[in-house]
Order: C-alpha cells, then structure tokens, then sequence
C-alpha cells in the first residue's frame, strides 16, 4: 500500500477502474478483429462443396436478419416478420429428410420436424401439433433462411462464371472462406450474394443478399453456433404431447391455397423467363426465372387482392398506372395488375426489375379467366 | 492520543479548517471549543477517518489516519453530531448490531456490556423499547451508550450535551468525570464555555478553522497578580492603597499585588470592613474572548 | 459483518412488506384467472401464462415472469439504492465506519445482502405460486417443455430452480447500479430512481432497431432467456451471456462505487 496522499489514491482507484472498463468493452472489438485463415480452395471448388453439402449432418444455432418492410396484408404475416424481423434457429439436421428446426420467440416456440416428405409443426403458445406433406409451392418459412439452406438455395443454379472468391472471416468459431455470385441476368435486383462456407463440411456458415443500389444487406444469416456431427435421433423426433391439439393439415398457406384453387393457370412463359421445371407445373401460381433471378405469378380472388391493393397503394413509393400498383422493398418488386370482368387479378413478384415486372404483366392479361 | 499536525480540510472554496495542530494526551478531558460553524466537527470527522484531510497529518492511539483506522478505531468509541440508530429496532437491539459489526465485539460478553452500558447511561429501563419512541434526550444516551460499548481508552464526543435537560447534562458530566478516573481520555468538543469550564482539564480553542489557543485549564486561570476586594468604604480604601487601584466598580475594587492575605491584613488592621476578598483569576470566557479577537484582528489583518 | 447485514435485513419491516406486495400481483392474477377462465391470447402476455389455466403447478414460472421485468426490478432498485445512501441519511454510516468496519467490506456485505433479499423475494414468490395455482388453477398435468417434449415432475423442479437462480443473478446489473448511485448520493430516493431510469432506458433501447449496437451491453437483454432453460434440450447461450453481461456489470459498477466509496468524505 502506498503512502500517498489520499487525493492520490482516489485518482489510482479511479483509473483502475477505468482502465478494467475498457478492456472489457474492447475485448468483443479485439476478439472479432482476430484476422480468420485464408484457404486456397477455388470458387468453383468451393461451390461444388456447398451443393454437395446437404446431406451433413451438423446442429447449432443461427440468426437471420431481415431488412425488408414487406407491404402486405394479415394473409402473409408470417412473411413480413421472415423478412423484417430477427429470427433466431435452432437446428438439428441429420439429413435432408430428417431434421428438426426450432423458430425461437421470447415467450415460446415453432418448431418444424421434417421426416420423409412430411412435416409437424408445434406451436408452443397455441398449444398445438399440426401435420401435413409438403405442397409443390409454399410460401417461404424460417426453415428455408437458415444459412445452409438459404446458401445451397441461392448458389444452386450459379454458373462456374458467376462466382468468385472473397476474402475469409470468421464465423460461428470457424475459418470461413467466401464465395460471391454476381448474377449475368441483367433482369434481376439482386447485385451480389456473398456466401462463407465451412471448409472442411462445405456448409454455408453466411449468406448475405445485396441488392443493386443498395449498402446494407437485405437479408443477412448467419450461424453462432456450429457442431458439424450428427445429432441424436431423439433430437429431430416428436410425440405430441398430452393435452395438446394435433391437426392434420392440406394447405399450409395461402401460396399452397392459391396454388390448388386459384382461377387460372398460369402460362408457361412470363417476360421471357422459362417456368420453373423443379416445382408443379399444372398450377395456377407459375415460378419463373434461374439462379437468383426469380419471378412468380399467381391470379388471385377479389376478397384477397381488394385489402392487397389498398394496402400496397397506400405504402411509400408507390407507383400506380395502367399496369397496376407497383412496389419495390429492397431488392423485392411487387405488381399488382387491376382486375375486371374479364380479367382476374396478378400477383406478380420477383428479385427482378420493374420493367421486367411489366413485362410479365403485359403477358398475364392475355390469358383468359376461367370459370370456377 | 491523539495529534494532528497543519491538518487543513477544504470543501471547495471553504476552508473548513486551517492548519490544527492538536496535541490531546494520555489522561486528559480535553475541551475542543468553538462557535458554531468553526470547524469542530470537521476535525473531529478527519481524526475518526470520515472526511479525508485535504493536507495534514493525523496520528490517532499513534496510528496515522485512515490508514491505522482498524488498528485504532476499535479502541476509540465517538458521538459525532448527534446520535443515529435503527429506529425499528430497540436501543438493546441497535447496540447488539453495532457491537456485532467490525473487529473487537466479543459475542460471549456483549450482553453483559449491553446491560452495563445500558445501566451507565440510564437507559435501562427503556432498552426493549424501539428507538423511535425515544425522545431526543434518550437517543443521545443510547449513543453515549455505543460509544461506551467497548471499554475505549478515547472517548471523541462531538457536542454529547446536545438536546439534553440541565439534569442529563449533569450525569453526563457525573459519567464522564467516572470513566476519566478510571483511566479514559475524553476528547470532547463544545460550544459550551461553562460545560468545559467545568469539566475539562485541557482547552484547544477554534476560531474559523483555526486553533487559536491550546493549553491546560489550571494555567489559563491562574492568578492574575491581583486581588478583588469589595468593600462599602472606598474612600478609606482609597487612602490606605493609594496608587495600587486598578479598578473600581461600585464596592468592588481589584488592587495590584499577589497575596490576598498580605492585603487583607493590611486593610483589617486599618479597620476598613472587607465583604469579599480573593486573587483574581481568568474566566475561561476572557480567555476565549482574548484569544478570538486577536484572531478575527489577524484575519482582518490578513485579507 | 456479512451476516449482521443479512440479519438487519430480515429484521426490517420493509423486507416484508416488499415481498407481500411481490406476492400480491401473481396471486391477484390468479385469482382472476381462475375466476373468468380467460387465459392470455397465444403469443401475448407474461411467459407461461397461457399454460397455467391446464396446469396450475406451472404457476410459478409465470408469477416469475410477471413481476420480472417491472416489479421486482423495482424492489431491487429500492432495496440497493437504500442500502448505503439509507446508512448515510440516518446518520448510522459514520457510526459503523468508526466501528470499524472497512469501507469495501460494507459494500460487498451491501451487495451480498441485496442478493439475499432478491433470492429470498423469488423463492417465496415461486413457492406461493405453487401453493396459489395448485388451489385455484388446472390441474391436468401438462408437464410439457416448450418444445413440447414431456418433462417429468423433477426435471421441471430443477430446471425451476435453476430459473430462480437465474433471475436472481439477472437482478445483480440493477443491484450495482443501485448500490453505486447509492455512494454517490445520500438521498436512498434519489438513488433508486436513477437506477430506475436506467433500468427503462435500457428496456426501451431494447425495442428500438436503431439501438442494435447497443443491445448486448444492455442489462435487461437476456433476462427473458430463463424461458430457455424449458426449451429441450435447454439453450444455454443466452443464459451463460446473461450471467456473463451480470458479472461484467458488477465488476465494473461495483469497482466504481468501490472507488468512490473507498476514497469519499463521509459528512453525513
Ligand atoms: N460537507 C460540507 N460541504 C461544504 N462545507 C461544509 C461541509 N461540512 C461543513 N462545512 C463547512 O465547514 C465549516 C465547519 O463546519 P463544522 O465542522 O460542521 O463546524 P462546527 O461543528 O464547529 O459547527 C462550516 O463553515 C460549514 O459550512
Ligand atoms: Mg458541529
């Protein structure tokens, strides 16, 4: 102990203080700046690894951050917090067709049990089990922005000429080199998707989507937690339980809905852009376009597109002529074309640009109604 | 016991006090006297620790303050500005929990010293009763009380009679002239010239911040070198002591000379009748009046 | 010293009537509960509180999470903001001190005595809520975790012990805020209140997207994660980053209330 003055000593305990201040603020700033490992894997190699990735096994947990302020009505709740909100995951993935991916709320939780072609969701707070198979289309759910499977998604259709290498980072505790794919297609609002893979499993451990004029990320999602091992299989199985309510169930959602019972069907080709062969093509709603330049159409009852359209007109930026009412979120364009008589109402959305959402406008009010 | 060199405490740009030097020794009750505002507490709080000097030394039982504080403290029992307890809890209670608190309560022996202490200080009667029935006066001896708990060699007393009736302050004082002579020092400070006229040995003098006097009692009355003499026959007097007058106040008459049994022989023999006849002595107020004037004459001096 | 300040603790009457009123709004709740049948709407309200109505003997994790975020962070701030300013303002500081009892050790005895009274608040919390929603509400065993697989009845006891420990820890950032204002102000009102306005400060940054930077240094972020010990398996990040952020606050506010105290004039 000193034999200062007491003036002193307040000063020295102040700056000990102080000083144990600052180091613990810096701490997460020093630990994130730590410079991650390069490898010297190609990008073509590494894009190989990523679409081969999907049946390894891992668990953790991850974080998606959406920064789309999507115009829509209550029938699509569900997607306006997919892509505006944080969603937290987490995720046990023995395969492809057996996993188990738990949507985490403050209060609660929705979890989703994939087993061959079908899947449970439990919805804690409703208290409730609901079964059904999966339809040909579907809106998107949280499943589908974990970054494995939002990276093979967005990178399954890039082209060898696409893709690049990025510098690495670190991710979930992991060396992850990256991957950019600039699309060739003129017609999409996608500028670039740069995604980190594990090296060693090839999973996506980062994705992140930019759109064209624009800083930040529209969609970012990202693992905080990473075991690349297979999990139990108690961990990806489900009984319901007592005293719960279980369902069966065939339309999950209004996508699924429209799909089987809409008033039309839509046409082959749509602005120039091929009907997506992967998914049904008997339906009324069409998916168009490859890689990240996508589109898709659906005609759409007047008790659905009567509150769209008031609610899309109302939004910020709106543009309103002979087409319809159009709206851009980020690198999400919407056009609703007007309805008459003789003609039903479009949907019409896609990463692609307003022109090209014209375009398929022009293509829709050809196709006549059909009676139903 | 306790000694402080140039102790200074500033708070902000008042200079609470300025350059003390006190020196209290083994065996005294010393009186620390000054007008309100003066500076008392704020020496007393730098002696126990509780306001750190802004320069000067403390040496508290030898231990230099703060820093000796759990060497001294426990041998020291305080009252500063007015006494404080748990009011929810009874006096009995309260001591318990202070004596419970630090080093030195020894738990074997603490009800026995609760019960003594209670006894000394007159609150026996009253020691299960909560502290927020107590009158002012109670809680002042229950404070006493605490301070008494540990058999201290020092007693530091910031104002003890504070808000006590003429009867309290005098078993107070009964108290106080107990424990010093079983061996206690007694530090106490004072508003009071009667209350340390009567009862201390040693006087330190504060004026504004400063310690403009420190000195044994017994030699701050000692006799003057004159005598007070009352007597209804002044012109005799007159006569007899030409020249050796000083003073006249109606009968009274103070007269040069040191030995009152010389004088009074003299004016016996003369056959001048004599009511009253004795040395003059200082009272402790001249002193003090003295003392500060010269003081508040240097302060003026000084700005 | 530590245990003369836990017994001064249990010996105040406001001890007391603190954890009656923390009782008195989960039973009220209950009661109105059980009275209509009208549980909260899926998804809103209080954790847990849309199972009690099937299964009372989940009460507990509900009454927690209702005076979690408001109520018992009030108490605490009441208690820690009164613990030294409250020593100061009856005058009884200087006494102790004097004693003598070392400056830093009065504080951790101050801190640990505030730990006490929130552990002591949960528990009789929690076990009145037993008592209240086993009499008043369901009781057909839901004993499910939030995941939806079944726990057995030790499980949910452990892991409601372990949500007692937790929130218990979770108060310990508003405690040292409290207990620094504390130091710094010989008013106990003053002090809790400042605390008080930290505490909703650091809840509305939480609601608020643009204080996104801000939100992992914030005291309240994870006091909601005990849900997470009812989640199967239990997921323990947002836990160990509670107790984590808990222990950074205590460090660093209690080193500052530890240099202010240790170094300050006691004129009180
Ligand atoms: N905490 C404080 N802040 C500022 N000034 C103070 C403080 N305490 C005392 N003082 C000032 O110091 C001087 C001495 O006060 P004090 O020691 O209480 O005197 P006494 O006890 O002799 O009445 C007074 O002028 C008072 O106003
Ligand atoms: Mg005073």
């Amino acid at each position: 102990m000193s034999h200062d003055g007491f003036a002193v000593r307040a000063w020295q305990r102040w700056l000990a203080v102080g000083l144990g201040l600052a180091i613990l603020l810096s701490l997460p700033s020093v630990l994130g700046a730590l410079p991650a490992a390069d490898s010297d894997v190609g990008a073509t190699e590494l894009l190989e690894q990523v679409r081969d990735s999907g049946e390894v096994p891992f668990s953790g947990y991850a974080e998606s951050v959406g920064g789309l302020q999507l115009p829509v009505t209550r029938d699509f709740t569900d997607l306006v917090d997919l892509f505006g909100e944080r969603s937290r995951m987490r995720v046990w993935w023995r395969g492809s067709e057996d996993w188990r991916m738990d949507t985490l709320s403050a209060t609660g939780e929705t979890d989703l049990f994939h087993r061959a072609g079908a899947t449970l969701m439990w919805d804690y707070e409703d208290n409730r089990a609901t079964l059904s198979s999966d339809p040909d289309i579907r809106l998107p759910r949280t499943a589908d922005l974990l970054p494995t499977e939002l990276g093979r998604r967005l990178l399954s259709e890039a082209t060898a000429e696409e893709v690049t290498r990025i510098p690495p980072i670190r991710v979930a505790g992991r060396d992850a080199p990256g991957l950019r794919l600039q699309p060739a297609d003129s017609r999409t609002t996608v500028d670039r998707v740069d995604v980190w893979v594990d090296p060693q499993s090839g999973l996506p451990l980062r994705v992140q989507v930019h759109g064209v004029g624009s800083d930040t990320a529209a969609l970012t999602s990202t693992f905080l937690e990473l075991t690349v091992a297979p999990p139990s299989e108690s961990d990806t199985s489900f009984i319901t339980p007592t005293g719960a309510e279980f369902r069966f169930e065939d339309v999950i959602d209004v996508a699924a809905a429209a799909d089987q019972f809409a008033p039309a069907v839509a046409p082959d080709r749509l602005a120039g852009l091929d009907r997506r062969t992967d998914e049904s093509t008997v339906g009324a709603l069409g998916a168009y376009g490859r890689g990240v330049t996508l589109l898709a159409a659906v005609p759409i009852w007047d008790e659905i597109s009567r509150p769209l359209r008031d609610q899309l007109e109302a939004t910020p930026g709106a543009r309103i002529d002979e087409q319809g009412v159009y709206v851009s979120v980020g690198p999400l364009g919407l056009l609703l074309t007007p309805g008459s008589r003789e003609q039903r109402s479009w949907l019409i959305a896609g990463t692609v640009t307003s022109q090209t959402l014209a375009d398929a406008a022009t293509d829709v009010a050809r196709i006549p109604v059909a009676d139903g | 016991m306790i000694r402080t060199r140039e102790l200074t405490k500033r708070y902000g740009s008042i200079l609470a006090v300025d350059g003390v030097s006190l020196d209290v020794r083994a065996g005294d009750i010393y009186g620390f006297l000054g007008a309100n505002g003066s500076g008392k507490t704020t020496t007393v709080r730098m002696i126990l620790g509780l306001v750190l000097a802004t320069s000067g030394e403390v040496q508290l039982l030898g231990q230099p303050m703060p820093r000796g504080g759990r060497k001294a403290l426990p041998q020291v029992g305080a009252l500063v500005e007015g006494p404080a307890a748990y009011a929810h809890l009874s006096g009995r209670a309260n001591l318990a929990l202070l004596d419970a608190m630090g080093a030195g309560g020894v738990r074997r022996t603490r009800q026995g010293r609760i019960d003594a202490v209670l006894e000394q200080v007159g609150l026996a009667e009253v020691g299960r009763r909560p502290v927020k029935a107590y009158s002012l006066g109670m809680r002042q001896r229950l404070g006493l009380g605490a301070a008494l708990l540990r058999q201290p060699r020092l007693l530091v007393l910031d104002e003890p009679t504070n808000g006590l009736d003429p009867q309290g302050i005098r078993e107070i004082r009964e108290l106080l002239q107990h424990l010093h002579a079983n061996g206690t020092t007694v530090f106490l400070s004072s508003h009071l010239l009667a209350e340390v006229e009567q009862l201390c040995t040693r006087v330190g003098v504060l004026d504004r911040g400063r310690l403009v006097l420190q000195e044994d009692l017994a030699d701050l009355q000692a006799p003057t070198g004159r005598t007070v003499v009352h007597t209804p026959d002044y012109d005799r007097a007159h006569a007899l002591l030409d020249g050796r007058i000083e003073q006249r106040d109606g009968d009274r008459l103070v007269v040069r000379g040191a030995d009152p049994a010389q004088l009074n022989a003299m004016l016996v023999s003369d056959g001048i009748r004599v009511t009253e006849l004795g040395p003059e002595r200082r009272t402790l107020e001249q002193v003090v009046l003295a003392a500060t004037d010269t003081s508040s004459h240097q302060v003026g001096v000084t700005r | 010293m530590i245990a003369v300040e836990l017994s001064k603790m249990l010996r105040r009457p406001r001890t007391w009537v603190t954890i009656l009123l923390l009782n008195a709004l989960p039973t009220l709740v209950a009661v109105l509960l059980a009275v209509t049948d009208l549980g909260p709407r899926p998804g809103s309200g209080p954790a847990f509180l849309s199972a009690v109505l099937a299964d009372g003997t989940l009460f507990p994790l509900a009454a927690l999470a209702i005076i979690l975020p408001l109520f018992l962070p009030i108490a605490v701030a009441v208690f820690a903001g009164d613990s030294v300013a409250g020593e100061a303002q009856s005058g009884t500081l200087r006494y102790l001190l004097v004693r003598p009892v070392g400056r830093t050790r009065l504080l951790v005895a101050k801190l640990v005595s505030v730990i006490a009274f929130v552990l002591l608040a949960v528990v009789i919390v929690a076990a009145t809520a037993y008592v209240v929603g086993s009499l008043l509400l369901g009781d057909q065993p839901l004993a499910a975790s939030v995941s939806g697989t079944t726990l057995t009845p030790e499980q949910v006891a452990v892991r409601t012990v372990l949500a007692i420990g937790y929130i218990t820890l979770s108060m310990l950032g508003v405690a040292s805020i409290a207990l620094l204002l504390s130091t710094l102000t010989d008013s106990p009102l003053a002090a809790a209140l400042g605390a008080l306005a930290f505490l909703i400060a650091s809840s509305l940054l939480l609601t608020l997207d643009a204080a996104e930077v801000l939100q992992p240094y914030l005291p309240t972020r994870y006091w909601l994660s005990f849900v997470d010990l009812f989640r199967d398996p239990i997921f323990w990040r947002d836990i160990v980053r509670g107790i984590g952020l808990q222990a950074v606050y205590v460090v660093v506010l209690l080193g500052a209330a530890w240099a202010n105290f240790t170094t300050k004039d006691v004129t009180s």
